[in-house]
């Protein structure tokens, strides 16, 4: 399968949104901190979903038939697009509440249904490519990565809102930063774990074989997007002592998850052949 | 229950390519797209004993398709007699039935955004003709018609052949109908 553009940009910006909208209420409505961030957020949440799913439609050949995916209900896409407008409108609420000085209690029960509704989307995202035909796909790892790699940019995007904060809290910062370094301790054990899928997957291949990624012409994505730029430098980043330097250092490591975030994407439609890629 | 499906006698197929001319013909395949093609297997083996076999393929009808189950619109269709075919004024070009499909089978035409698969030329076969490329097969290798009737020519193709020879592409829970007759005196069957 080429690398479809649309769906990297898609998934990568959806991520994006669930994982800023889940992280914030964590920190927020759970912890109990920086509850100033929650509005700037959520809007963040908001847009990036909209991206995405203006990213989507550019993947359609006739997007004005999409309603026709009404009729149905179980597939991938119509999964993807209704939790999608279901977070969106979730999240507005959430919005509504907070702008309408709401009561704790009733911000936190609709900031996690929010919460439940972005980790159900980021998974279904990954998950709607899990298929007995694509063995480097056919793997519930896959779904759990595109989780985990939400929760990584939703770390960072949640630091920026930190960083640019008046007069934050020291501990929501240190709390931030241990969330994004226990998200990439696991993302490395699921990428790992995705490693050892693909060497033992089912019909093996050229095009979908371990040595393609570790040693072959995907070995720069795999080493230099995903272990450099994915892995090593936002660890490093988050363990550095905290500075005044913090928020140019939460922006760069940003930037970094994200193109690791197409990094991941951009490997796994590289290595999506069929068991049988007749045409 | 109606399969309609095609089964290909390897042990004649000669490799000229008529099927894939044919298809083009008859149902206007944009240039770019395939609806079916003619593989070579090999060659095989150490000289003097080497071995090679060509491997037409197409859509496999698959009995539990899973570019059906994957259409978000219900485009990709079985119609009455098990035939899978693709509504496309309801496509909307997602090309998930391609992803879903474990022969990659199905072409994606960038003139009309739309999916596109051999449909076994239901439009011959309405009018009580052959598909083309069964019709184009200067080797008589092909062969069309219900694999769940055993009076069926296919069946009896089948049932003549022998089960050892007789062959179906990985199957993973797809259930593919169509099968390939190959007898291991003129090459072992390549999974």
């Amino acid at each position: 399968m080429s690398i479809q553009w649309p769906l990297v940009f898609f998934t990568l910006f959806v991520g994006l949104g669930c994982g800023t909208f889940i992280v914030t209420v964590l920190l927020t409505e759970w912890a109990g901190k920086e509850k100033q961030i929650r509005t700037f957020s959520s809007i963040i949440a908001i847009a990036a979903l909209a991206v995405g799913g203006a990213s989507s439609t550019l993947h359609l050949g006739h997007p004005e038939r999409m309603f026709g995916a009404m009729a149905h209900p179980s597939s991938g896409i119509f999964m993807e697009s209704m939790l999608s407008f279901l977070l969106g409108l979730a999240i507005v609420i959430y919005l509504l509440a907070i702008k309408r000085d709401a009561s704790a209690t009733v911000c936190k029960i609709l900031g996690s249904i929010g919460a439940v509704l972005a980790i159900a989307l980021a998974f279904v995202n990954g998950d709607a490519y899990v298929m007995p035909s694509i063995p480097a796909w056919n793997t519930l790892i896959l779904p759990a990565l595109y989780l985990v790699s939400a929760a990584v940019m939703g770390c960072f995007c949640t630091g920026i809102l930190l960083a640019r904060s008046a007069n934050h809290d020291e501990a929501a910062l240190t709390a931030i930063k241990k969330a994004a370094l226990l998200t990439l301790a696991i993302q490395t054990i699921l990428i790992i774990a995705y490693l050892v899928h693909i060497a033992v997957a089912p019909y093996p291949d050229a095009s979908r074989s371990i040595g393609r990624i570790l040693a072959g012409g995907l070995a720069p994505i795999f080493w230099g997007g995903l272990v450099l730029i994915g892995l090593a430098v936002p660890v490093i980043l988050m363990k550095k002592p905290e500075t005044s330097s913090f928020p140019m250092t939460v922006n760069f490591g940003m930037a970094c998850v994200l193109l690791a975030g197409i990094a991941f994407r951009v490997l796994m439609f590289s290595l999506g052949s069929s068991i049988k890629q007749f045409f | 229950m109606v399969q309609r499906t095609m089964v290909i006698d390897l042990d004649r197929c000669i490799g000229c390519k008529s099927c894939e001319v044919a298809c083009k013909q008859e149902n206007g395949v944009t240039l770019g797209c395939t609806w079916n093609k003619v593989l070579t297997v090999g060659p095989t083996g150490t000289y003097p004993k080497v071995e090679m076999y060509y491997l037409p393929t197409m859509c496999q009808e698959c009995k539990e398709a899973p570019c059906v189950k994957a259409c978000p619109t219900g485009a990709s269709y079985k119609n009455e007699d098990g035939v899978i075919l693709v509504d496309k004024e309801k496509c909307i070009g997602c090309r998930y039935c391609m992803m879903a499909c474990p022969y990659g089978v199905r072409t994606f035409n960038e003139e009309t955004k739309v999916v596109e698969k051999c449909t076994l030329c239901t439009q011959l076969q309405a009018v009580g003709e052959q598909p083309a490329c069964v019709k184009a097969c200067p080797a008589t290798c092909r062969f069309v018609g219900d694999i769940d009737d055993p009076n069926s020519e296919v069946s009896q193709v089948i049932q003549k052949a022998g089960s050892d020879s007789v062959h179906v592409l990985p199957d993973v829970g797809n259930k593919p109908s169509a099968q390939y007759i190959l007898h291991s005196n003129i090459a072992k069957w390549k999974e």
